[in-house]
């Protein structure tokens, strides 16, 4: 019976997903003066969102979780959404693509998702939203918990576990907090669903029945079948289809522009340093005795 | 001010309604609100440099602008009277006091509707100045930290207040700007007043992004955007010398919450130890992209000295994202983000700071420059590290680093013999 009231009523979840520049060696193309080489770098499922993928398979194992993956972007993102479902595996995949939401900062990104997420709520309510930490290009790790309280979701960051209470709809989770000159701190958190959560980078997943080890693989074989065969599981959405005000996405709905872009300048040299040949053995020998005195007197102290 | 250059030409009425509107509203957006970060009443660094940067931009400002628009902190917490206080010591002009058992703990949740009502709040900001209390509506300016806490308070208030939020800044400039932009001014040129510059470096470190908050002045998406919000790196500003004379006023306010504000409820915090310590290791060596040739080997070799001299092992951002393809365990060791050094990740100040393959962009420099003697190792003579360093070996580590090494181990057992 209560089984049954389960599978009548799994969790929904959402997982929010981005196209990346791939920065593996062989895809990344870096110019000459150390910064990123656009056009000659490839893109592919951003590592945070692939986390972000992974820990909503954890539900799926453990929950029977139905989840659909979205992603902003072009055509091309719903590479993007093929390799969050081979993770996650996916019941559906959301790709909201439209010219004029290009150039969209975080706020007006999070005004595309947000509407999506909600269409997605008419087909059943959400309970659990997932995004990566941060994205590896722009970096801001601004957009997920944007999207969140637009959502009216509470919002945890950093979290590296979590688990469900189905039947009181209480979260519980894990976060990591680091801050700058304190000690790093574990806190354990409950949040009554629905929940957005951005995962943290040392997020893992631990399966540690038999049985949800054999789901685990059951979920797999599933998720690379239909991974294969992922534009059945796609629904593009342009803007009209989404339903969203144009003046809020894209270049007119960003509050910020990007001024100017320069190559940050030379600070002037903090320290004179004395150059030696890496050839030199006598000279390396000076600077092993350099260290080795610096590292005693310390040691000393 | 100079005067304006931008007479409003008359065949362009449109452009005029705009511009006057954006003069109407200049008195609803006054001060810079800073929000101050702490453990348990125990101030995060990053809160004293962010008021630091407060006060000098808004000394700038008042004395450029003739006003006197305050730098305003905001605290949240439990026993937090005497935090106030040092608020002021440090270049606050008031502090903004929210005492509730239920701020005990950042929780993003409560943390935002809090600090959106602060921001929006009448009654506080005419605590903080009469003088512009009348129309106010949001604050011109707001800080935030960029770190675990702050980035995502910042962003969700930011989502709350409907405005622009930049992050990871660390350089703050406010101009008069001449701007033309397709969509905020439909093309015309406009000019911004009191425009805050957010300088924000990218992934690489060697690219400044300028990053502005505008109001569209395009009648067809006209909008109001204040305040004009970043996240500040940590240990980029200078904090001012604490000052007891300095005086301020500490304003209390009391929140509306209601039931679901108090849903989220932390259950435990302990303290975790990262398996990465950088703190008690008189030594740390880090390595960067120079390793790309024979990355394995070059691994290697880094791990051999790291132990020789009892160091702890850093990377550059670069190497956290794992460009090449290097076997596990050793990836997950030694790849990874724990051990970033610079803006985005720890900042060290070892005896000795040793920096392999690290090109030594300005990300990277500002998480080791408080070390003790840097030692560089780099084939190429223009990477900027050489400026950063006291000792520069030119030269690739696949042939620096066993002679180092051999040189290390030949002389410790020579300091063995004599002991």
């Amino acid at each position: 019976m209560e089984i049954a009231e389960l599978m009548a009523s799994p969790l929904n979840l959402a997982v929010i997903v981005k196209l990346e520049p791939d920065f593996s060696e062989g895809s990344v193309s870096y110019n000459s003066d150390g910064t990123l080489n656009r056009a000659e770098t490839k893109s592919i499922l951003g590592p945070h969102s692939a986390i972000a993928s992974a820990a909503a398979f954890y539900a799926k194992v453990k929950y029977g979780a139905v989840i659909s993956v979205a992603t902003m972007g072009p055509p091309i993102a719903d590479s993007a959404l093929q390799q969050a479902q081979l993770i996650s595996d996916a019941d559906s995949l959301h790709l909201y693509s439209d010219r004029i939401f290009s150039g969209a900062d975080t706020l007006a990104t999070a005004e595309v998702l947000k509407t999506g997420i909600k269409k997605m709520e008419g087909t059943g309510k959400m309970d659990i939203v997932f995004s990566g930490h941060r994205a590896s290009d722009g970096e801001t790790g601004q957009t997920g918990p944007q999207t969140a309280w637009k959502l009216g979701y509470t919002f945890l960051g950093n979290v590296i576990c979590y688990d469900v209470d189905i039947e009181k709809r209480i979260l519980t989770a894990k976060r990591l907090i680091t801050l700058q000159g304190t000690p790093d701190v574990i806190e354990e958190i409950e949040a009554p669903l629905p929940v957005f959560i951005t995962v943290d980078p040392s997020y893992r997943s631990v399966f540690n029945t038999v049985s949800l080890r054999l789901a685990s693989v059951k979920y797999q074989k599933e998720a690379e079948q239909r991974a294969q065969n992922y534009k059945n599981y796609l629904k593009i959405f342009n803007a009209q289809q989404l339903e969203v005000d144009p003046k809020f996405v894209g270049l007119p709905g960003s509050p910020t522009i990007v001024y100017k872009v320069e190559r940050i300048p030379k600070a002037r040299a903090s320290r004179r340093a004395e150059v030696i040949d890496g050839l030199d053995q006598q000279q390396l020998r000076r600077v092993a005795e350099k260290i080795h005195e610096i590292v005693g007197r310390v040691v000393n102290q | 001010m100079a005067a304006s250059t931008t007479v409003p030409d008359p065949r362009t009425p449109v452009r005029e309604n705009s511009t006057n509107s954006a003069n109407e509203s200049e008195g609803s957006y006054r001060h810079l609100y800073v929000v101050v970060e702490h453990d348990d009443s125990n101030l995060i660094p990053v809160t004293l440099e962010m008021l630091g940067e407060a006060r000098r931009l808004m000394d700038i400002f008042n004395a450029r602008y003739s006003s006197t628009e305050k730098v305003v902190a905001i605290v949240l917490g439990v026993n937090i009277k005497k935090l106030c206080e040092e608020l002021v010591y440090y270049g606050a002009d008031a502090v903004i006091c929210v005492e509730n058992p239920n701020l005990r703990y950042p929780i993003n949740l409560i943390d935002t509707k809090v600090i959106s009502q602060v921001a929006r709040d009448k009654v506080c900001a005419s605590k903080v100045s009469p003088e512009y209390s009348e129309e106010f509506k949001k604050p011109r300016y707001m800080f935030f930290s960029a770190d675990n806490v702050g980035r995502h308070l910042s962003s969700t208030v930011l989502a709350e207040l409907e405005s622009g939020l930049a992050s990871d800044i660390n350089k703050l400039v406010i101009e008069d700007l001449e701007i033309k932009h397709e969509h905020k001014t439909k093309g015309q040129l406009a000019r911004y007043e009191k425009t805050l510059e957010m300088y924000r470096p990218d992934f690489s470190g060697f690219l400044w992004t300028t990053i502005l908050c505008l109001d569209n002045r395009n009648p067809a998406i006209q909008r109001e955007y204040h305040p004009q919000a970043c996240s500040i790196i940590p240990g980029v500003f200078a904090p001012l010398q604490r000052d007891p004379a300095r005086t301020g006023i500490i304003v209390d306010f009391s929140p509306e919450l209601d039931q679901a504000d108090k849903s989220v409820k932390v259950l435990n915090r302990q303290i975790t130890k990262s398996p990465v310590d950088f703190d008690s290791h008189k030594a740390v060596i880090s390595f960067g992209r120079g390793i790309k040739d024979s990355p394995e080997d070059n691994i290697k070799l880094i791990v051999e000295l790291a132990n020789e001299l009892n160091a702890e092992i850093g990377v550059s951002l670069p190497i956290s994202k794992r460009p090449y393809s290097v076997r596990e365990p050793v990836s997950s060791l030694y790849m990874n983000s724990d051990r970033v050094i610079g803006t985005s990740g720890r900042k060290v100040a070892p005896a000795v700071y040793v920096a392999i393959g690290v090109s030594g962009a300005m990300q990277h420099i500002a998480g080791m420059k408080e070390s003790g003697f840097v030692i560089a190792i780099n084939a190429d003579a223009n990477s900027p590290i050489k400026d950063e360093c006291d000792i520069f070996i030119r030269g690739r580590m696949e042939e620096v680093l066993p002679v180092l090494i051999e040189e290390l181990k030949k002389q410790k057992q020579v300091m063995e013999v004599h002991k």
